[in-house]
C-alpha cells in the first residue's frame, strides 16, 4: 500500500507541469551561473586561481539557494512542492476516498511524505546537474579543474539532500497540522531571520563554532571548517564531515527526524478534518443566538441616494481603504512580522557593529540603516504577498460576485486597496521607529535624532515602499492567479533593475525604482545634495505606475471572465474621458520629469558601462603605451590656489609646478595627463613649446620644447582647472559636498606616462588583446627603483597651497597655516610646508570643531564634527604616546604638528598625509570603547596610532615600486601601532588583536585570487601587509627583542630616509634586520620575510598530578609541524627545529572577566615533530599549551592549547589534502 | 419595470454553451427560473447581473442597456449570488456597511440607517457584532439578502439560496422574499420546485441552456391536467416501463417504485390518473 502511493504520489507530480518548471529554475540559473563564473559568458571578470567545480566550490555553489534573498524562493519551493502533499487532499476534497479505503496510516502518510520527497530532490538535483553541465561545457576554462562526478555528488549528499529533508519536514508537518501554509511561509521568513543573525554573529570570530551549529542550513559550518583553505587546498581537497560541519548536519537531521516521527505520532484520519489551530485559544466561543423571526414590511426600507463622480470616488476610496487596512493590521500576519522585525533588528544590531569585537555608538544614522533595512525587508515582503492577497480577496473568501455587481468603479475598489496597504506598511514603519529608540535608549544612548528617523524613514524607504507596493499591485492586475502574482512581482520589484545592472543596463531609466545617484546618510552632510534629485526619480516611477495602472485596471479581474482579452473586453465601457485626462496629464509629467532625468544623465553627463570603462582604459594603453619610454622631467615643486565651493558642489584649482630634469640626459617632450572629466582651462609651459598631441577623450597633452630641459633645469608648468558638478550623473559626488568636501592632488594633471591607469586584472586584459600583466615589478627589477611605490612623477617636493572655503567652513591642507583672511565673503588659508613631502596632499573642508593640545612642542589639532566628541581625546593620547615612542626609537618627527580631520562616511578608512589624517566619521569617532572591559580594543587609538606611524613609514622611508613595497610603509605602520598599544594596554590586550590578525591572514589567503607571497614579495596585498604583518613583526621582536627589533629600525631610517631614487626595496629592509639577529635566530627571518611558512602546533596529551608538597606535576605532550606554502598555497613538510612559546595558565578575574593567568611561561626549542615535557608547577593548572598566543602562523590555531581534562582536538598534521573524520 | 433578454447566447472557450438564444421578457414581480444543475441558471443570472459578458445577445432593463451601461445597471441591482463567502475577521456589521459604500451610498448618516434597517428587518441585528465565518446558513443567506436589498434596487437576483437550508430557514427565507415590494423584478434561480410553487407568479423552465417553458404556474400545471397517470411497480419492472411509456419521474415508495407517466390517454387500466403538480410539469419538461 505504501509503494501505491508513494508511486501515486510520484506520478501526480510527474504530471504536474509545475515540477517541470521548478526543475529548469535550477537548472539553468546553476548552468548560466557556471558558465559566467568560468567566463565562457564574459560577464565578472575578475582573475581567480580556485575552481569552481572543486568539492568545496561546488557545495558553495549550491548553497547559493540556501542563502540570502535566494533562501527564500528556494524556501517557497520546497513548499510548494512538499508543504501540502496531505493538505490538499483536504483542500481539493479528496480526503474522503481515502478515509473510506482501507489505509494504513503509516501508508497513507509515509507514501505522500517519500513521495514528495523524492520529487523535491528530483527538482533539486537541478542544481547538480546544471552546474555539472555548465562545468562539462566549459572545461578548458582555467577556473574549472578536472570534472570530477564524486565532487558533485558529495556535496548535493552533505547539503542538498539533509536540507530538503529537514525544511520539508517542518513544512510538511506544519501545513498537514494547520491545514495551511500560512505559517510554514512565516517559518521561512523566520529561518531567513535566522540565517542573517548566524552570518551577523559569524562575522566576529568568539563565536564562529555556536553559528556554525546553530546555521539550519550548514553553510556556515561549512564557512567555518574551509575558512582556512588555501586556494591549492579548494581545488584539491573533497570535503569531509569533522568537527562543526559534522556536529551541525547531525544535530539538524537529527531534529528533523524528531519533527517527522512527532508528526507521525500525531497525524490521524480524524485529526484531519479539525485543523490545529495556533491560535485556537483566542477565538470567541461560538454562541448561537436562535433566530427568533419577527416580520416587517421590507417595501418600507429607508430611502438611500447612489451617488457617483470624483468625490463619491474619494469618499469610497477612503471607506475602503480604512476597512483593508484594519483587515491587515489585525490579521496575525503582519503582526507577526512586525514582532520578528524588530526582535531581529535588536538582536542582530547588537552584533552587526563590531569593529575588533569593539561596539560603535548606536548613532541615529547606524539604527535607522540597520533597523530601517530590516523592517523594509519585512514590509516588502508583506507587501508581496498583501498585494496578491488583497486584489485577490474575493476571489479567495467568494466576495467577488457581490463587488463585482456593485456599481463601485474598478479602479476606485483597487486604489482603496492600495491606500489600505501603505496605510499598513506606514504604521509598520512606525515599528521601526520604536525598536530604533529602543535599541538606542538600552544601550544608554539618549540622543534620539527622530527628524532623522522620520527623513530616512517616511522620507526614503517609506517612499520607495508605496511605489514596490505600486507595482506589486499592477502585476497581480495582469495575472489569474495571485501566486504566480507573487513571483512576477518579487521579481520585477526587486531581481530585475539587479539582473539587469549583471549586463550592464545601468541607466537608471530604465532600472524600476532608481533613485538616482545616492549618498548614505552622514552626520556630517546629511543626505547631502541628493534630496531634489531623488524625489524627480521618485516623480518620474510615480508617473510611469499612475501610467501602468490606468491601463492594467483594464485587465482587473472583476466578474467571471477568464483570460486577458476577455477581462480587457469585459472592461470596455471602463475607460470615460476622464480618464483620458489623467492619462495624458501624467503622460506629460512623464514625459518631463524623464527628460529632466535623461538631460543630466546622458546630456550634461554620460553613462558608462563597466565594459565601456574597460574599453577606454585598453584604447589608451593601446594608444599610448609607447610614451612610458619617453623620460620625464620631475616635479619638486607645487604651488596651488583652491577655491572650494561646497554649495555648487565644485571648486576652481589654479596652480603651477616646477618640474626639474634629474636625468643626464636633456629632454624635449612634455607629457601631461589630466582627468578628462575636468574643465582644464589652461595649461601652459615657461618655455616656448609647441603642443603636438591635444587628446581630449583620453585626457592627454604632449608638447615639444623648443629648447630642450638641459640635465639639472626646471621649467614652469601652469595649471587652471574647474571641477564642478553638472547637474546630476549616475553616480553621486561625494568628495566636495555641502559639509565635509575632501580631495586630494590626484585631481591635478601628473606628468609622463603612468602604468598604474592600465587594466590591472589579466582576464579583463585578455578580452581587450592586452598581454597579460604582473600586478607589480620584480623586486630585483632595477629599473622600477627610480619611482616610489606612490607617485610616478616626483620625489619629495616643496608644497605651498592658499585654500578657500565658504565663511562657515575651516579648508584645511598639509604645512602650516601662515596666513588666514577673509575677502569677498570668503575664508582664505594659506599653508606652506617647511620641508620636502612626497607629492601627496589633500585638501579638506568642513563646518569643523576643533580640539588643540601639544605634545612637547608639535601641536595636536583634531578637527570633528559637533556631536562626535567620543574618542577625541583618546586619539589625543594616542599622538602623544606614538610621537613620543616613534620619536624614540625611531628617529624625529620631520613636522611641527599633527592634524586628524574627520570627513564623511563615503568612504570607511584613515589615510596619512604629511602631517595631516583624513579620517572617516564611520570609523573610530562613533567607537565605544568599553575601558572596563580589559580585552576589548580600542581601535581608534590603535588607527591613530597606525597612521601617526605613516608619518615615518611612507613619509620618511618610502620603498621602491616593486614587490614589498608596502612592507615598508603598512606593516611598518601596524608594527608601530602594535608597540604603542602594547605599551599602553599590556601585553594580554594584543593576544587579542594578534587571533584577529591570524584569523584574518588565514581567510585572506584562502581567497587569495592570484598567488600569495612571501611578504618580502607582497604585491599590494592587504592580507599580507597588513594582517601577516602583524604577525611577524611581533613574533620578530619575540624572539630577537623589543630593542633590536628598534635599532634596526633606527638605523634603517637613517640610511633610507627621504633618500632620492633608487629607492629602497624589502630586500634591504630583510638585510638590515637580519643584521640585527644573532646567528641562531637567522632562519626566523627567513621564514618569516622569505617564505611562506604556516605551522601546525598542537596539543598531544596533557596531565598533572598533585605532589604531596602541595605542588603540581604536570606532563605535557604537544607537536608542531611546519610547512613551507608555494603561491597557491600548496604545503610541503619541512623539518621542524624552532624555538616556541609553552605555557601552562590558570584563571584570573579582572573587571569581570576571566582572563589567563600564567602560572609558566618559557621558550623551548622544539627540534622533534612531538616532544614531552614535565614541570612543577605552584598551582592548579586550567590549561596548557605550545605557542599559546599564536604568535607563529598556525594554520589551525584552536588546537595550540586545551584545557586538562579534556580530549584534545586531533591535528591535521598532512601538508595536504587530508581528510580527517568520515568522508562520503 | 421589464426586463428583456433576447437571443442571448454564451459560449464559453473549451466549446461549452451555457446560454443558447435565450428570450425572456420578465415585469415587476417574482420570477421563478427553475432548472436542474448545470441547467444555465447561472449563467444566465450572472450575465444579467453584469458579471460576464454574452457571446450574443442583449439585456435591456427598460431602457437600459445591461451589458454596455454596467455601472448603470448595477446601481438598479441587488444580487445574491448561488456561492458566496465573507471576509474572516469581519463583523456583519462592518461588511455590510463595506458593501453599501461599494452600493454608492456614500452619505455616513443613510448608510448607517440602512444598514441598521436591513440588520433589524433580516434580523440579524442582535448578531451584528459577529463574525460572518460564525453564521450558521440560514443567517447568511439572509445577510445575503440584507446586502442585495442595499441602495433600493430595482431589479434583485436570488440564485439558489435556498440550497441547503432546513425546513424552518427556508421557510424564514421566503417569507423575507415575500416582504419585497410589488415595484420590483425579482429573479429566483432554483432547482427545488417548492421555492417557485410558494413565491413566483411567473416562470420559466430551463434546461441545456435553452428555456423549454414560460408561463405562470397555475397555467402550465393546467396544461397537464389529465395527462398523468400513475402505478406502483416492482423495481425490476422500470427499464420494461421506461421503453413502453413516456416515463416522467420515478421515486421509491415502501421498496417499490411510483413512476409518474404522461400520456394524452390512460395508458392501460392497471393506471390511475394524479393531479398534475408543478413537479410533474418541471419533470415532464425536463426528460
Amino acid at each position: 500500500m505504501f509503494l501505491e502511493i508513494f508511486r501515486f504520489e510520484i506520478k501526480q507530480a510527474l504530471k504536474k507541469p509545475s515540477t517541470y518548471v521548478f526543475f529548469s529554475i535550477y537548472f539553468i540559473s546553476h548552468l548560466i551561473l557556471a558558465l559566467i563564473i568560468s567566463g565562457v559568458i564574459p560577464l565578472g571578470n575578475s582573475d581567480s586561481n580556485t575552481y569552481i567545480n572543486s568539492a568545496s566550490g561546488n557545495a558553495g555553489i549550491y548553497l547559493i539557494f540556501n542563502q540570502n534573498i535566494f533562501a527564500l524562493i528556494h524556501n517557497i519551493i520546497i513548499i510548494a512542492i512538499m508543504a501540502t502533499a496531505v493538505q490538499r487532499d483536504f483542500e481539493f476534497n479528496s480526503h474522503p476516498l481515502f478515509f473510506t479505503k482501507p489505509i494504513s496510516k503509516a501508508a497513507y502518510f509515509l507514501g505522500r511524505y517519500f513521495g514528495v520527497l523524492t520529487i523535491a530532490l528530483l527538482v533539486f538535483s537541478g542544481q547538480l546537474f546544471g552546474h555539472l553541465v555548465g562545468c562539462l561545457f566549459s572545461s578548458g576554462q582555467p577556473t574549472i579543474g578536472p570534472n570530477n562526478f564524486y565532487n558533485f555528488l558529495q556535496p548535493f549528499l552533505f547539503f542538498v539532500v539533509p536540507n530538503t529533508f529537514l525544511f520539508g519536514t517542518i513544512y510538511f508537518s506544519l501545513t498537514t497540522f494547520t491545514r495551511t501554509t500560512t505559517l510554514a511561509y512565516l517559518l521561512t521568513i523566520v529561518f531567513f531571520l535566522f540565517d542573517l543573525a548566524s552570518g551577523a554573529i559569524l562575522s566576529d570570530i568568539e563565536y564562529q563554532s555556536l553559528a556554525a551549529l546553530l546555521d539550519p542550513y550548514g553553510s556556515k559550518a561549512l564557512e567555518k571548517v574551509t575558512r582556512y583553505w588555501t586556494p591549492d587546498e579548494q581545488n584539491v581537497r573533497s570535503l569531509s564531515l569533522t568537527n562543526e560541519l559534522l556536529y551541525n548536519r547531525l544535530i539538524w537531521i537529527g531534529f528533523a527526524l524528531l519533527v517527522m516521527i512527532y508528526s507521525f505520532k500525531r497525524f490521524s484520519f480524524s485529526q484531519f478534518l479539525s485543523p490545529s489551530k495556533l491560535f485556537s485559544f483566542l477565538k470567541n466561543k461560538r454562541s448561537n443566538i436562535s433566530a427568533n423571526i419577527t416580520i416587517q414590511h421590507i417595501s418600507d426600507l429607508p430611502k438611500v441616494t447612489i451617488t457617483t463622480g470624483r468625490k463619491a470616488m474619494w469618499a469610497q476610496i477612503s471607506f475602503i481603504s480604512q476597512f483593508e487596512f484594519k483587515r491587515i493590521i489585525k490579521s496575525y500576519f503582519f503582526i507577526i512580522m512586525l514582532v520578528l522585525g524588530g526582535t531581529f533588528a535588536y538582536f542582530i544590531n547588537s552584533f552587526n557593529t563590531l569593529i575588533f569585537g569593539t561596539e560603535v555608538y548606536p548613532v541615529t544614522y547606524n539604527i535607522v540603516g540597520q533597523t530601517g533595512a530590516m523592517f523594509q525587508f519585512m514590509l516588502s515582503i508583506l507587501i508581496v504577498f498583501y498585494s496578491g492577497n488583497l486584489i485577490f480577496a474575493e476571489k479567495q473568501y467568494k466576495v467577488d460576485e457581490f463587488t463585482g455587481a456593485s456599481p463601485i468603479r474598478s479602479a476606485t475598489l483597487v486604489l482603496g486597496k492600495y491606500f489600505g496597504l501603505i496605510g499598513a506598511v506606514a504604521l509598520g514603519l512606525l515599528g521601526a521607529i520604536i525598536t530604533g529608540v529602543f535599541i538606542q535608549s538600552m544601550a544608554g544612548y539618549y540622543k534620539f535624532e527622530i527628524d532623522q528617523y522620520f527623513a530616512g524613514l517616511y522620507g526614503r524607504t517609506y517612499v520607495n515602499l508605496i511605489l514596490i507596493t505600486a507595482i506589486c499591485f499592477i502585476v497581480q492586475l495582469f495575472v489569474s492567479n495571485r501566486f504566480m502574482g507573487f513571483v512576477i512581482s518579487f521579481i520585477v520589484a526587486f531581481l530585475l533593475s539587479k539582473g539587469l545592472g549583471f549586463l550592464q543596463l545601468i541607466n537608471p531609466l530604465y532600472l524600476f525604482n532608481s533613485s538616482g545617484p545616492m549618498v548614505v546618510y552622514s552626520d556630517m552632510n546629511g543626505f547631502g545634495h541628493t534630496t531634489s534629485i531623488f524625489y524627480s526619480f521618485k516623480l518620474y516611477w510615480l508617473t510611469v505606475i499612475a501610467l501602468l495602472f490606468l491601463f492594467g485596471i483594464r485587465f482587473y479581474s472583476r466578474g467571471k471572465e477568464k483570460g486577458l482579452k476577455a477581462r480587457f473586453n469585459y472592461s470596455r465601457n471602463d475607460a470615460t474621458k476622464q480618464t483620458g485626462f489623467v492619462a495624458i496629464a501624467f503622460l506629460l509629467v512623464f514625459i518631463c520629469t524623464g527628460s529632466y532625468i535623461f538631460y543630466n544623465l546622458k546630456v550634461l553627463n554620460k553613462i558608462q558601462t563597466e565594459n565601456e570603462q574597460q574599453e577606454q582604459t585598453a584604447g589608451f594603453e593601446k594608444t599610448y603605451k609607447y610614451l612610458q619610454k619617453i623620460k620625464q622631467p620631475r616635479i619638486v615643486s607645487s604651488y596651488v590656489e583652491v577655491d572650494l565651493f561646497p554649495e555648487e558642489l565644485g571648486a576652481k584649482m589654479k596652480g603651477h609646478y616646477y618640474l626639474k630634469n634629474k636625468h643626464q640626459i636633456s629632454l624635449d617632450t612634455l607629457i601631461v595627463f589630466y582627468i578628462n572629466d575636468l574643465n582644464l582651462k589652461s595649461l601652459t609651459l615657461s618655455v616656448s613649446n609647441k603642443e603636438i598631441i591635444n587628446d581630449t577623450k583620453y585626457g592627454l597633452k604632449v608638447f615639444k620644447l623648443q629648447k630642450p630641459i638641459m640635465p639639472g633645469d626646471s621649467i614652469k608648468l601652469d595649471y587652471d582647472i574647474d571641477y564642478f558638478e553638472k547637474g546630476f550623473s549616475i553616480k553621486a559626488k561625494t568628495d566636495i559636498v555641502y559639509n565635509g568636501s575632501f580631495i586630494n592632488n590626484f585631481l591635478f594633471p601628473s606628468i609622463g606616462y603612468n602604468e598604474q591607469n592600465e587594466l590591472s586584472e589579466n582576464s579583463t586584459r585578455k578580452k581587450y588583446g592586452l598581454k597579460p600583466k604582473p600586478r607589480m615589478a620584480k623586486l630585483n627589477d632595477t629599473s622600477a627603483y627610480a619611482n616610489t611605490y606612490i607617485s610616478k612623477d616626483a620625489d619629495w617636493i616643496n608644497f605651498e597651497c592658499i585654500v578657500s572655503t565658504v565663511p562657515d567652513q575651516i579648508a584645511v591642507a598639509p604645512g602650516y597655516l601662515i596666513k588666514q583672511y577673509t575677502k569677498s565673503n570668503r575664508k582664505y588659508f594659506h599653508y606652506k610646508m617647511d620641508s620636502p613631502i612626497l607629492n601627496f596632499y589633500s585638501f579638506l573642508s568642513a563646518r569643523y570643531e576643533v580640539k588643540k593640545d601639544k605634545y612637547k612642542n608639535i601641536d595636536i589639532e583634531i578637527f570633528y564634527h559637533k556631536g562626535h566628541e567620543y574618542n577625541i581625546d583618546r586619539m589625543i593620547s594616542s599622538i602623544k604616546k606614538s610621537l613620543s615612542y616613534y620619536e624614540k626609537n625611531f628617529s624625529a618627527y620631520q613636522h611641527r604638528q599633527v592634524r586628524i580631520l574627520e570627513f564623511p562616511r563615503y568612504q570607511l578608512f584613515a589615510q596619512s598625509f604629511p602631517n595631516t589624517i583624513p579620517y572617516s566619521e564611520g570609523i573610530g569617532f562613533i567607537a565605544k570603547v568599553d575601558d572596563k572591559d580589559p580585552l576589548s580594543i580600542d581601535y581608534p587609538f590603535y588607527i591613530t596610532a597606525h597612521e601617526v606611524g605613516h608619518q615615518w613609514w611612507a613619509h620618511q622611508v618610502i620603498g621602491a615600486d616593486v614587490q614589498g613595497a608596502t612592507l615598508m610603509s603598512e606593516s611598518m605602520a601596524e608594527y608601530s601601532a602594535m608597540m604603542v598599544m602594547e605599551h599602553e594596554f599590556g601585553k594580554e590586550a594584543m593576544h587579542k588583536f594578534l587571533k584577529y590578525s591570524l584569523n584574518r591572514y588565514l581567510i585572506g589567503r584562502a581567497s587569495e585570487k592570484k598567488k600569495e607571497l612571501p611578504i618580502m614579495l607582497a604585491e599590494n596585498q592587504q592580507y599580507i601587509h597588513y594582517n601577516k604583518g602583524c604577525l611577524i613583526m611581533y613574533a620578530l621582536k619575540d624572539f630577537i627583542g623589543e630593542d633590536s627589533v628598534n635599532s634596526a629600525l633606527k638605523r634603517y631610517i637613517k640610511k633610507v630616509g627621504f633618500q632620492s631614487a633608487p629607492y629602497t626595496t624589502s630586500k634591504e629592509f630583510v638585510d638590515n634586520m637580519r643584521l640585527s639577529t644573532p646567528d641562531s635566530m637567522k632562519y626566523v627571518i627567513k621564514d618569516l620575510f622569505e617564505d611562506i611558512t604556516v605551522y601546525e602546533n598542537y596539543v598531544k596529551d596533557l596531565s598533572y598530578t598533585k605532589q604531596p608538597n602541595g605542588k603540581y606535576k604536570v606532563k605535557l605532550t604537544v607537536g608542531s609541524n611546519k610547512f613551507k606554502a608555494d603561491s597557491l598555497g600548496k604545503s610541503k613538510t619541512v623539518d621542524v627545529n624552532d624555538w616556541m612559546d609553552i605555557g601552562i595558565f590558570s584563571e584570573k578575574m579582572e573587571k569581570g572577566k576571566t582572563m589567563d593567568k600564567e602560572l609558566m611561561f618559557i621558550k623551548i626549542k622544539m627540534d622533534k615533530p612531538l616532544k614531552s615535557f614535565e614541570f612543577t608547577i605552584d598551582n592548579e593548572p586550567k590549561s596548557a599549551g605550545l605557542d599559546p598566543y599564536n604568535k607563529l602562523i598556525d594554520r589551525m590555531p584552536e588546537n595550540n592549547r586545551c584545557k586538562f581534562g579534556v580530549k584534545p582536538v586531533p591535528p591535521d598534521l598532512n601538508a595536504n589534502s587530508s581528510n580527517v573524520g568520515i568522508t562520503l | 419595470m421589464l426586463l428583456k433578454i433576447s437571443n442571448l447566447s454564451k459560449l464559453y472557450p473549451g466549446g461549452v454553451k451555457a446560454l443558447s438564444n435565450v428570450d425572456l421578457e420578465i415585469s415587476n414581480g417574482m420570477f421563478g427560473l427553475l432548472g436542474p444543475n448545470g441547467a444555465g441558471k447561472s449563467t444566465l443570472m450572472r450575465t444579467i447581473a453584469t458579471l460576464q459578458d454574452p457571446t450574443e445577445g442583449t439585456v435591456f432593463l427598460d431602457g437600459l442597456d445591461a451589458i454596455k451601461q454596467k455601472d448603470e445597471m448595477r446601481k438598479l441591482l441587488g444580487y445574491l449570488p448561488q456561492d458566496f463567502g465573507f471576509y474572516p475577521k469581519v463583523n456583519a456589521e462592518d461588511m455590510l456597511q463595506h458593501f453599501a459604500v461599494l452600493k454608492g451610498i456614500n452619505n455616513k448618516t443613510e448608510r448607517k440607517t440602512i444598514c441598521d434597517a436591513l440588520l433589524q428587518q433580516t434580523n440579524l441585528f442582535e448578531a451584528r457584532k459577529r463574525n460572518l465565518n460564525e453564521y450558521s446558513g440560514g443567517m447568511r443567506q439572509r445577510f445575503g439578502i440584507a446586502q442585495a436589498l442595499l441602495g433600493n434596487p430595482k431589479l434583485i437576483i436570488v440564485d439558489e439560496p435556498t440550497a441547503g437550508l432546513d425546513p424552518a430557514e427556508r421557510n424564514r427565507f421566503h417569507n423575507l422574499l415575500s416582504e419585497i415590494g410589488e415595484n420590483t423584478i425579482i429573479i429566483l434561480s432554483t432547482h427545488i420546485v417548492e421555492d417557485i410553487k410558494n413565491l413566483c407568479s411567473r416562470m420559466a423552465i430551463m434546461n441545456g441552456g435553452k428555456i423549454l417553458l414560460n408561463g405562470k404556474p397555475n397555467e402550465v400545471i393546467e396544461q397537464l391536467k389529465n395527462k398523468i397517470w400513475k402505478i406502483l411497480i416492482d423495481k425490476n419492472d422500470l427499464a420494461q416501463y421506461r421503453e413502453k411509456h413516456k416515463v416522467i419521474s420515478s421515486k421509491i415508495v415502501e421498496g417499490k417504485v411510483m413512476i409518474h407517466v404522461k400520456s394524452e390517454l390512460i395508458p392501460d387500466a392497471s393506471f390511475t390518473a394524479v393531479e398534475p403538480d408543478l413537479e410533474d410539469v418541471y419533470f415532464s419538461t425536463i426528460n
